[in-house]
């Protein structure tokens, strides 16, 4: 018997229609520099727009690439949402209500942020190889956006440019085809507590009240993590070539997460690749969060920027470094 | 109280002071200014500078630099080096054959030890080492010495000066060697931290131990 490595078939996106430009923001927005550089334009997602049918239309796209049957070949349903549509049950089970999956395994992951795509991936590698599954439909939503930096009170923070709202999927599935060749998993527990989601009047979000919520990082722990982003991505996608037999320099293609162009930029100097081999799309969609590594690998696969037989690596963090992960792979889907 | 006149400041362009960049102003600023890593010649192209903790007194540190002889001992090639007629002026070898010229300039008070040195003639001193030794205490709060040592790229690095005064067609100049300094000047740091340690630990002079031949 011949061990079967995963395999990342595809992946897809949907970005919700609302275009926001920076005028919606405070005075300034679109000068702004640094770590919350506003990128041009973003997405928002409409009041009414669901985690739940961003998947769907993302996954439709994905179903129709792929030809896939969601009956069949979804055993293990994996979503990362970042403000969940109901506040205690995630939106798994309701996806594989509307996609008309059966899957014997979903998930609904509340961490891992930025990078829960490869953290997902990693459990799907486990949980198919473990359970003798066929393959993993993997779901990452960001919808901070719309729901969160919109809010009156909010949006004229220096932050609140920064977010865009996308749907990234991806499937995955035991097989040889298009492999993945290492990943690269670390925690931080010590990192977890520095970003909050509060209330400017110290309201807690399940308190009654009119106070917006916000999400940010603690004030004094800004610098050290500038730090940590800084080095820790590099790190890991160093460590993840390393365990592939492989060298940085031989990554054709570059996928991360995008909290501001700062840190696009350390990470690709420090693992010496030139931009255009790191593909982003914040200038059109903001920050991401988790939607972005497979948003941007679906957009930088449209724009031709790996080859087949290309190597892919995928890194980032999520957010005040917590986690980090990296994946490398070999992408020769059939 | 004292306060200094904003007028004289107003008409200086440039400058980054807190009346006119708020914090946030300066947080763009600095963050764009701080990356992962830095290329080597951004670092270290024009000027070289090393850092080490030598467990050893401040004030011994400063006797043993402030000796000229003392080169002979902690750095990797300069030896031979005798008195000339001009005032704390040493004639030396580098690397085996090239003439080199040293005069040291110590303050106490400052505790700085500043090596004057040119290859070949001993008139125009252009090759500076610049040391600088800090009470680890006050600095780190730990016993010892911090020495801190710069090189600045003189233009002579780029090009010989005086190339007729060199006797050796083969030998390659000094300033092709600059891309090297932090390096090179890295393991004399540690020679100069190895030998001081090592009479500190022993409890003997920290020297240098010279004897006339």
């Amino acid at each position: 018997m011949t061990r079967q490595d995963l395999s990342l078939l595809g992946v897809a996106s949907y970005l919700p229609e609302r275009v926001v430009t920076n005028d919606f923001f405070a005075p300034g927005t679109a000068t702004r520099r640094g770590m919350f550089t506003a990128p041009t334009t973003r997405r928002h997602v409409s009041p009414d727009e669901t985690a739940v049918e961003l998947i769907q239309r993302a996954s439709a796209r994905l179903f129709e690439r792929l030809d896939l049957n969601a009956a069949r070949d979804v055993d293990l349903l994996l979503t990362n949402v970042a403000i969940p549509d109901q506040a205690f049950t995630g939106c798994g089970a309701e996806v594989a209500h509307r996609i008309g999956a059966h899957p014997r395994w979903i998930i609904d992951l509340h961490n891992s942020g930025c990078v829960a795509f490869i953290y997902m991936m990693d459990l799907a590698r486990s949980l198919l190889k473990a359970n003798d599954a066929r393959g993993a439909l993997l779901c990452n939503v960001q919808n901070a956006a719309g729901r969160v930096f919109s809010a009156t009170g909010v949006r004229l923070q220096s932050q609140a440019p920064v977010p865009g709202d996308g749907c990234g999927v991806g499937y995955v599935a035991l097989s040889d085809v298009s492999p993945v060749l290492s990943i690269v998993r670390r925690c931080q527990p010590e990192f977890a507590s520095d970003m909050v989601a509060c209330a400017d009047d110290g309201r807690r979000y399940w308190e009654p009240g009119a106070s917006p919520i916000s999400i940010r990082f603690t004030e004094a722990r800004v610098a050290s993590i500038i730090e940590r982003g800084n080095q820790i991505v590099p790190q890991v996608v160093t460590e993840a070539c390393r365990e592939a037999a492989l060298c940085p320099q031989d990554i054709e293609l570059l996928i991360t997460n995008q909290p501001n162009p700062i840190f696009l930029r350390n990470w690709r100097e420090a693992l010496e690749l030139p931009k255009e081999r790191h593909h982003d799309t914040f200038d059109q969609y903001g920050n991401l969060f988790g939607a972005a590594i497979p948003i941007n690998l679906d957009d930088g696969l449209a724009h031709g920027k790996l080859a087949h037989g290309g190597i892919l690596a995928l890194g980032g963090f999520s957010h005040a470094g917590d986690y980090a992960a990296a994946a490398i792979l070999r992408w020769s889907p059939p | 109280m004292m306060n200094i006149d904003p007028a004289a400041l107003a008409q200086i362009p440039g400058l980054i002071r807190c009346e006119e960049f708020d914090r946030e102003a300066l947080a763009e600023h600095i963050t764009e200014m701080t990356h992962t890593v830095y290329p080597h010649d951004q670092v270290y192209g024009r000027y070289c500078t090393i850092h080490a903790h030598i467990d050893c007194p401040p004030e011994e540190v400063f006797a043993y630099m402030a000796n000229p002889l003392s080169l002979m001992e902690w750095t990797y090639s300069v030896r031979e080096l005798q008195p000339t007629t001009k005032p704390d002026l040493y004639r030396g070898v580098d690397s085996g054959r090239t003439p080199i010229y040293c005069k040291t300039i110590a303050q106490r008070d400052a505790l700085t030890v500043d090596y004057h040195c040119a290859w070949d003639q001993g008139d125009e001193l252009w090759m500076v080492y610049l040391n600088r030794i800090v009470p680890a205490e006050t600095v780190l709060k730990q016993p010892g010495s911090v020495v801190i040592w710069t090189n600045c790229r003189h233009p002579y690095y780029a090009r010989n000066p005086f190339p007729e005064l060199n006797r050796d067609p083969h030998r390659e100049w000094v300033g092709d060697w600059w891309p090297l300094f932090y390096a090179g000047h890295s393991i004399e740091l540690s020679n100069l931290k190895t030998i001081l340690e090592y009479r500190q630990r022993h409890a003997s002079p920290v020297g240098p131990r010279i004897r006339e031949v």
